[in-house]
């Protein structure tokens, strides 16, 4: 009917411009109503109407109202609507639609549903649908909701099973969408949340036969609502939860999910894509730090969408993020290929941070950093050339490590530092450069610097971060001012809550022991273990540590400590006992071997304590401590075995060249072989660096 | 009277003390004052609050004490509102003595949800001049007391718990998925449990090592409440996010300067999960899309809060934080792309809810 309408309309229209009613194959201008309305003589209109297009009462208010609408009269057109009872004209749909029903369920059911029927209900709910949308505009929103929402009350009357699939008129079928997605922004433009929440939910949870567009358009406006709304909506009623799926519990979850559905959809084609869907699950997700599930959805989402270069840096950052640094690096190197985009800064230095942690790849991290700061002098990257000098310094000095000529480690060193100081005069104020520079002074035994950065960063820190309080504490352990030291540290324990007290527990224990406080360092120890114990549990079988800080220390360091502590107290049986319960936490450790053959030794069982340093040297190929104590062992066989024990020990020093008992016993060997000079060398370093030695190394700050 | 000049003048310190005469006073003085008034507690601890503070303000409007909705009238009142962050930013506010603090904490321990979010209100200002000076070894009890104030009512009413978000996997089915079958229900993937914000411990007193985080928790309360907190407030904290950046300020990005950090050397930075989601509800809560009202004070805010987003991202990246970089930066995108959307004059606009004009109207 509809097409031989629109046929003959096209036949009959030479203007397009020129505005008609179109109805039961005649075609009317629409002036003289137009005029007739815009007197006030709505019902000369209508009857002028229902007579030149053989129109009942509704139709032609109905036809009327329509173009008061698109005429943008919406005051007028609210007056037409008004004409007609449109609640009568739902029940009377209902009912003849009810009649012609059989109670029987199944598709027959809506085939019965007549086009003409259909078409009368469209006429209604549109009208209904219109007035809705005026009100909208004249900023009356709580009515328009209203009216809205009864023109899906009458669709869900008169489709109790839901709209089917196939065999709906498209313009009833769109007037139900139409209405499904106002719905919820009239009520969230009228600031009732409560109702466009549920809105949302019944646009998302009712069969509506929404196309995929519309149906994702709704719920991306959800899931920005449940983001941003700031209004907590509470979980699903239990109504439309399914036996054993996914019910979301809180804003969070369900945007989550809501928008990897849409993810989804978008890479099954469904529907088209949309950066900002992947922007809000970025957003989210990382809100979250649940970058790693990130990861899987960039790497999904269709090629050509999303720019390769873009996607490798979001995947990059996203696993760096989560803790995946070495994938990370991966994609960087890709990114920042001589094909790519080699000189981008925010790759460049996020790959110059990942190679700085790592010894191995700090050479790789220089280059990095040195084209970042080439590279960071234009507009909007002038404030990362500080940034870029940090992490050369960084970098260059964790290359130093590696270095196996002393003129090249300390060419090395020293460039570090130059970097850094470079960096701090662009950033005079950036804490965390203050703080590296104190790591870096201290572990290089300048403790004269290193105070004074490690003073300055508490400072500036005003105290917030354990890790101030532990530089300066240990920078006062290496000067031997263990008083002070412990002064600290009882001050930083005072500032801290008990679940974030660990490391400094361990530290105190430690200078305990320095002061020959034996018996307050067991103290000391027995409270951290309780500590530790307890706070196991308290997490619970989530098994999430409530802070997210990463210096929190485990049980096996505690027993392992103990056991040391007794080993130095000869408490063979008690020192035993923990080094069993550490054993248990952590089968494979060189440290616990380590502590097992300094017991053997110590007791004359020279065979067993060489077995235990050898074994711990498989585990871990550069354990320094291991590697001293077999040069030793070796070096009281007799002269024979001096050259091996001076490889080892020169093997070790490579490695950790500060490492003062390394420096003794490598004198001791050199005595013992008659070179007295060189023996008098290492002698008066091992005194100078056992002045300067930190109770725990630098390197377990973080 | 004389009892709320005490109230007011006694130390943040003596602060519960302080709370109890507050509750005596309030159970005694609506006798002497409107003793009309019986039938709601209420109305009548929020008239105490307003003439308690009217002892600190330099003037109060005159029409809040006739206000039918005290508190609500006190929460919208941009004059007190000025007024009250004018002294909070007073570079001697915050310790000990400091009559305007006790007058929060006490409004807080009225336990009147309006009362408390009048407090709320001037969460931003306080927490941020408390930050920015926490560094410099002033005593600030008169800040501490409110911040553990929100920090402890938070913590007993989440009963210490943490907030645990589990991430979807679509493997499982869910109330959304389009095939409503239960059978894909995989039990082998796990889901992914991510923890908010972790467990709560009671605290006594900011010890330095947590003050990120007391104000982080109050931040969160905060955030909870947003939809009721009025637009001044949301504009103030997008302010104390700028200067928490360390001030790399739209203007320093764009020009080839070297960053200038502000004076004080304090980094301490709340949690930025609470910072995060308090900064999208300003760039994309439903204030911004009543933009089309003419309500020039909504777009001040998503200026202000996308201008933040900018510095905080600027920060990030000075930081290489992976995680807040992709935060903020898809924030600014977003806010790029809504204010992008919301240009009704743009040809790519389209109401998605708009019938077809057409010449040819038919049925």
């Amino acid at each position: 009917m509809s097409e031989g309408e629109s046929a003959e309309a096209d036949q009959f229209e030479n203007d397009p411009s020129v505005r008609q009613f179109v109805a039961n194959g005649i075609c009317m201008k629409t002036n003289e109503f137009e005029e007739k309305l815009d007197a006030g003589n709505i019902q000369e209109a209508e009857s002028a109407l229902r007579d030149g297009l053989s129109l009942n009462f509704e139709e032609a208010r109905a036809l009327l109202g329509k173009l008061e609408y698109q005429r943008g009269n919406l005051e007028s057109a609210l007056r037409v609507f008004d004409g007609i009872d449109l609640q009568a004209a739902v029940q009377r749909m209902q009912h003849s639609l009810g009649d012609k029903q059989p109670s029987k369920k199944g598709r027959s059911r809506s085939e019965s549903l007549s086009a003409v029927s259909q078409h009368a209900t469209n006429l209604v709910l549109e009208a209904i649908y219109l007035k809705a949308k005026s009100l909208q505009k004249l900023g009356k929103l709580p009515e328009a909701a209203q009216e809205c929402r009864s023109v899906l009350d009458a669709v869900e009357k008169i489709f109790t099973d839901g709209i089917p699939d196939v065999l709906v008129e498209n313009k009833l079928q769109e007037t139900v969408s139409h209405a499904v997605e106002l719905l919820p922004e009239l009520w969230k433009q009228a600031g009732n949340y409560t109702e466009a929440m549920s809105a949302y939910r019944r646009a998302l949870l009712s069969q509506w036969n929404l196309d995929n567009e519309c149906c994702a358009r709704v719920q991306k406006a959800f899931a920005v609502f449940l983001l941003y709304s700031g209004v907590e909506v509470g979980p699903p009623s239990l109504a439309v939860q399914i036996d054993g799926s996914y019910v979301p519990k809180n804003n969070l979850e369900e945007a989550i999910l809501l928008l990897m559905i849409l993810m989804r959809k978008f890479y099954l084609g469904k529907t088209k894509w949309d950066p900002s869907v992947l922007e809000h699950l970025t957003f989210s997700l990382s809100l979250c730090s649940q970058t790693s599930v990130l990861v899987k959805q960039i790497e999904e989402a269709i090629p050509g969408e999303i720019q390769r270069i873009e996607r490798w840096k979001a995947m990059a950052l996203s696993l760096s993020g989560a803790g995946q640094n070495s994938s990370a690096l991966d994609l960087l190197r890709m990114s920042l290929h001589k094909h790519e985009e080699p000189n981008d800064v925010m790759s460049l230095l996020l790959a110059a941070k990942i190679c700085s942690e790592n010894v191995l790849l700090a050479s790789e991290g220089v280059k990095y950093a040195q084209n970042a700061i080439a590279n960071s002098n234009g507009p909007n990257s002038s404030h990362l050339k500080g940034v870029g000098l940090r992490m050369l310094g960084l970098c260059l000095g964790k290359q130093a490590k590696l270095s196996s000529s002393d003129f090249e480690r300390s060419r090395l060193q020293s460039e570090a530092l130059k970097s850094l100081d470079s960096a701090l005069s662009l950033e005079p104020e950036n804490s965390d450069l203050i703080f590296e520079l104190g790591v870096h002074y201290a572990e290089h035994r300048n403790m004269d610097a290193a105070l004074r950065y490690a003073k300055q960063y508490l400072d500036a820190t005003g105290g917030s971060m354990i890790r101030g309080w532990r530089l300066l504490a240990l920078v006062l352990s290496s000067q031997q001012r263990f008083l002070e030291a412990e002064v600290v540290t009882d001050a930083a324990l005072d500032e801290t809550s008990k679940w974030d007290q660990g490391s400094l527990l361990r530290m105190k224990a430690k200078l305990k022991i320095s002061q020959s406080l034996h018996k307050d360092a067991i103290e000391t120890y027995r409270y951290l273990l309780a500590l530790v114990q307890a706070q196991r549990k308290s997490y619970g079988p989530l098994g999430v540590a409530p802070q997210v800080e990463d210096d929190n220390i485990d049980e096996y360091e505690v027993w392992h400590g103990l056991a040391k502590l007794y080993s130095i107290l000869s408490h063979w049986k008690d020192a035993e006992v923990c080094l069993e319960k550490a054993r248990t936490l952590k089968e494979y450790s060189a440290e616990s071997l380590h502590t097992e053959g300094v017991m053997h030794e110590k007791q004359g069982r020279v065979s067993e304590a060489l077995a235990a340093y050898i074994n711990a040297l498989l585990l871990e190929p550069k354990y320094v401590p291991c590697k001293i104590l077999i040069g030793n062992v070796m070096c009281k066989m007799g002269p024979k075995m001096l050259p091996v024990a001076r490889t080892l020990l020169s093997d070790a020093l490579r490695i950790e060249p500060t490492n003062y008992m390394a420096w003794y016993h490598l004198g001791i060997v050199h005595k013992d072989d008659g070179r007295i000079a060189d023996a008098v060398d290492c002698f008066q370093a091992a005194s100078v660096l056992e002045e300067s030695e930190p109770i725990e190394s630098f390197s377990t700050i973080r | 009277m004389e009892e709320d000049e005490e109230i007011i003048n006694s130390s943040p310190e003596k602060a519960t003390a302080a709370a109890a005469a507050a509750a005596a006073a309030t159970a005694t003085t609506p006798s002497n004052h409107k003793p009309h008034i019986t039938w709601s507690d209420s109305y009548s601890k929020a008239h105490l609050a307003i003439e308690a503070l009217s002892a600190i303000l330099p003037s109060l409007p005159p029409h809040l004490s006739s206000s039918e909705t005290p508190a609500t009238s006190l929460l919208h009142d941009s004059d007190v509102a000025a007024q009250i962050s004018l002294l909070l930013r007073r570079p001697d506010s915050g310790g000990a003595n400091d009559n305007l603090c006790a007058w929060l904490y006490d409004t807080f321990h009225s336990s009147e949800p309006d009362l408390q979010l009048v407090v709320l209100r001037f969460l931003p200002v306080l927490a941020g001049a408390y930050l920015t000076r926490a560094a410099l070894n002033k005593p600030l009890a008169g800040f501490e007391s409110v911040l553990l104030a929100i920090y402890g009512h938070e913590t007993a009413a989440r009963n210490g718990q943490a907030v645990t978000v589990s991430i979807p996997d679509l493997a499982h089915s869910s109330i959304y998925h389009e095939t409503k079958q239960t059978a894909a229900k995989n039990g082998s993937t796990e889901l992914h449990l991510a923890v908010i914000s972790p467990t709560l411990e009671p605290h006594g007193t900011v010890r330095s090592t947590r003050r990120p985080r007391i104000v982080g928790v109050a931040l969160e309360l905060y955030y909870t409440k947003i939809s009721r907190i009025p637009i001044g407030s949301k504009i103030e904290f997008c302010e104390f996010c700028k200067i928490w950046s360390g001030q790399f300020s739209d203007q320093t990005l764009n020009e080839n300067n070297p960053p200038q950090h502000s004076d004080n050397p304090e980094k301490t930075t709340p949690s930025s999960s609470p910072v995060l989601r308090i900064l999208g509800h300003c760039l994309m809560g439903e204030e911004k899309k009543k933009k089309n009202n003419n309500n020039n004070n909504d777009d001040e805010l998503f200026q202000t809060a996308i201008s933040a987003c900018r510095c905080l991202n600027a920060r990030a990246l000075h930081d290489i934080n992976p995680k807040a970089i992709l935060a903020t930066g898809s924030l600014v995108k977003l806010a790029e792309m809504a204010a992008a959307a919301a240009d009704r004059t743009s040809p790519d606009y389209v109401d998605h809810t708009e019938i077809a004009m057409t010449n040819i109207i038919s049925i």
